[in-house]
């Protein structure tokens, strides 16, 4: 039987990522973006801009404009999945940054900071009459006999035919509508955890829950999402 | 939902439902080594819950190579243009009320 390793250390670091990512049966260069996406900048470097920032330096405030604002736009858009509402979230949160950079205290990092901005804001916006896409989870969740046993068995093992079945851009497709459908809360665990790469600290740090709630969210959310897929291969949730 | 590193007394796991609850600690590495013990050795034996892990582990994979989404040029300049234009208004603003104020 193939050994099935664990996907990353506790730590979540960059460097366990990407071996989580190639363990996981994907691509490198996968891993490699998280990584990149995640790049490290240093407490320091972010200190001395949130110096010049509060001391009114413009270009500081571009510099960090130029930094995250790519990242920042990913998030919302996953979020919202809208481009209109997308810019007017990363319109808020950098005019909000430029304004409170002096209530700024340096605890979190200037990126959990700009992370939870554009969370709350991409949260606030949904909440502000969106119409709701969410489904119910729990014909997606896994169902068990009175033993505990699976209800549908054999449970079919289709990791290995899921690219076979569809093309790259239909799976991003699939998953994409998945992934609207899931709570706001939890798709934003989601997006951080498996898009940004973010540990499950910071995620609960950004999104002001627990680590264990954090935990909790991306495990149904990913049952969820699990079952999505299984339901479009032809095969059962459960 | 899971017992964590180092913890004792851990009960066994009886049956599927139980794995499937540890899922997400086993791929995080979270869980104490006995644990982690019973947990592969229910996986060597069911093989239902080593095809639930396979295809688990295989919807993160999948996530996680979704494109990010890229920032519009379109969008990006407008953002920055009202950036810099609420910017250059609170310094015009506060100009005008320090002279003010020296006056």
């Amino acid at each position: 039987m193939t050994r099935l390793e664990p996907l990353e250390n506790p730590m979540s670091s960059i460097e366990t990522k990407l071996i989580a990512a190639t363990s996981m049966g994907l691509d490198s260069r996968v891993g490699s973006r998280l990584a990149l996406r995640r790049s490290k900048r240093s407490g320091k470097d972010d200190a001395a801009l949130i110096e010049r920032l509060k001391a009114g330096d413009q270009n500081a405030f571009e510099t960090i404009f130029d930094l995250y604002s790519r990242r920042l736009y990913s998030v919302a858009q996953r979020i919202l999945g809208d481009v209109a509402d997308t810019e007017e979230v990363i319109q808020d949160v950098f005019w909000t940054a430029y304004r409170k950079a002096k209530t700024f205290r340096g605890h979190s990092r200037l990126s959990t900071w700009l992370y939870r901005l554009t969370v709350n804001a991409a949260l606030g916006k949904l909440r502000r009459g969106r119409k709701n896409r969410e489904v119910e989870y729990e014909q997606f969740l896994p169902k068990f006999q009175e033993d505990g046993h699976h209800l549908v068995r054999p449970v079919v093992d289709w990791s290995d035919t899921l690219e076979e079945s569809y093309a790259k851009h239909e799976l991003q497709q699939l998953l994409k509508g998945a992934l609207d459908q899931l709570q706001p809360l939890d798709k934003s665990a989601v997006v951080l955890s498996d898009l940004e790469g973010m540990p499950d600290k910071e995620i609960a740090a950004t999104l002001g829950l627990t680590v264990l709630a954090v935990k909790t969210r991306l495990h149904r959310a990913r049952l969820f999402l699990r079952g999505k897929l299984a339901v479009h291969l032809g095969h059962s949730a459960a | 939902m899971v017992k964590r590193k180092g913890t004792t007394g851990v009960s066994k796991i009886k049956n599927c439902k139980q794995m499937t609850a540890l899922l997400h600690d086993y791929l995080h590495d979270n869980l104490s080594r006995k644990l982690k013990r019973e947990f592969e050795r229910h996986l060597r034996f069911c093989p239902d819950c080593a095809s639930f892990l396979n295809t688990y582990k295989k919807t993160v994979a999948a996530t996680r190579s979704l494109d990010p989404e890229t920032i519009p040029a379109k969008v990006r300049n407008n953002v920055l243009a009202f950036l810099r234009k609420q910017i250059r208004r609170i310094g015009a603003f506060l100009l005008c009320t320090t002279i003010q104020l020296l006056a």
